[in-house]
């Protein structure tokens, strides 16, 4: 097999996933040095950790992967020609990201009413950095998924949709080490 | 992908987002901590191969699929071994204690 092919193999754009792979090494050395810095600072960084809210953050887990879903089956209506559900599906992919910014952001004002900022503990460097750099994804998937709803040709839908499933797995990359691992 | 492939995919990722939250949330963490992180990294493997397969559609492409598996595998490992790591020390400073015993 030739390297053409091999490439040719990958599904959709391969900008796409020159994008997605080099978003995934960003956050992935993210986390990695989150967890290299907490080898200094175990009890620190646990302490700081409960004052997360796990619930809040699970329950923004089970919004994004539901938008997740509406993403994927709005390019799998779009292929079978059913131009109006694709819309809805991009659209109700796009109401759960701002659900999901919502919740964050009520996330971040509860910190700040707490006196927390970024500068409180290296956790919430941390914290904040890869948080914040996420919900920053999420923002701009929305609009990409509001304009792919408008212009909806089915290049575009696969383009926005393989967008919003790399932000979707960051999520569940980060969701465990940030929030769960204590 | 079929549409009820994507269902299939949504109530797992559901499932297993449910399961690390609970085991989070449960007393099992004080007690086996050990065990505890290697299965909320276990779920998390699973819900990032079943999105990177299903969503992103690396399951039409088994060679590519394969590849992203082994890095996805090795990344995990790596992440539950820089959280394991503290334990490890103090191991390190329990153990001389206890032979002093």
């Amino acid at each position: 097999m030739t390297d053409q092919n091999a490439l040719d193999e990958l599904p959709g754009d391969l900008l796409m996933w020159v994008l997605i792979i080099s978003e995934l090494l960003v956050f992935g050395a993210g986390l990695i040095v989150f967890l290299s810095v907490r080898i200094t600072d175990p009890a620190g960084f646990a302490e700081a950790q409960n004052s997360l809210d796990r619930t809040g953050a699970a329950i923004n887990t089970i919004v994004l992967i539901t938008s997740g879903f509406l993403a994927a089956l709005a390019i799998n209506l779009r292929r079978s020609g059913k131009r109006g559900g694709a819309r809805v599906s991009l659209v109700g992919a796009a109401v759960l990201g701002g659900a999901f910014l919502w919740i964050k952001g009520l996330e971040f004002a509860s910190k700040a009413a707490s006196d927390i900022v970024w500068d409180t503990h290296p956790f919430f460097n941390f914290y904040f950095l890869l948080t914040g750099f996420h919900a920053a994804h999420v923002a701009a998937g929305v609009i990409l998924l509001l304009l792919v709803a408008w212009r909806d040709h089915v290049d575009n839908i696969e383009d926005a949709t393989a967008f919003w499933h790399m932000v979707d797995l960051i999520w569940v990359l980060l969701f465990p080490v940030v929030y769960l691992l204590q | 992908m079929t549409r009820r492939s994507l269902y299939i995919a949504l109530a797992m990722l559901v499932l297993l987002s449910l399961g690390s939250t609970l085991l989070s949330l449960s007393g099992i963490w004080a007690r086996w901590p050990v065990a505890a992180a290697v299965v909320v990294m276990a779920l998390a493997w699973q819900k990032a191969r079943i999105i990177l397969g299903k969503y992103l559609g690396l399951v039409q492409a088994p060679g590519w699929q394969r590849g992203f598996d082994v890095a996805l595998t090795g990344y995990c490992l790596l992440l539950l071994g820089l959280y394991l790591a503290p334990l490890g020390e103090i191991v390190r400073m329990i153990l001389p204690r206890l032979r002093g015993l």
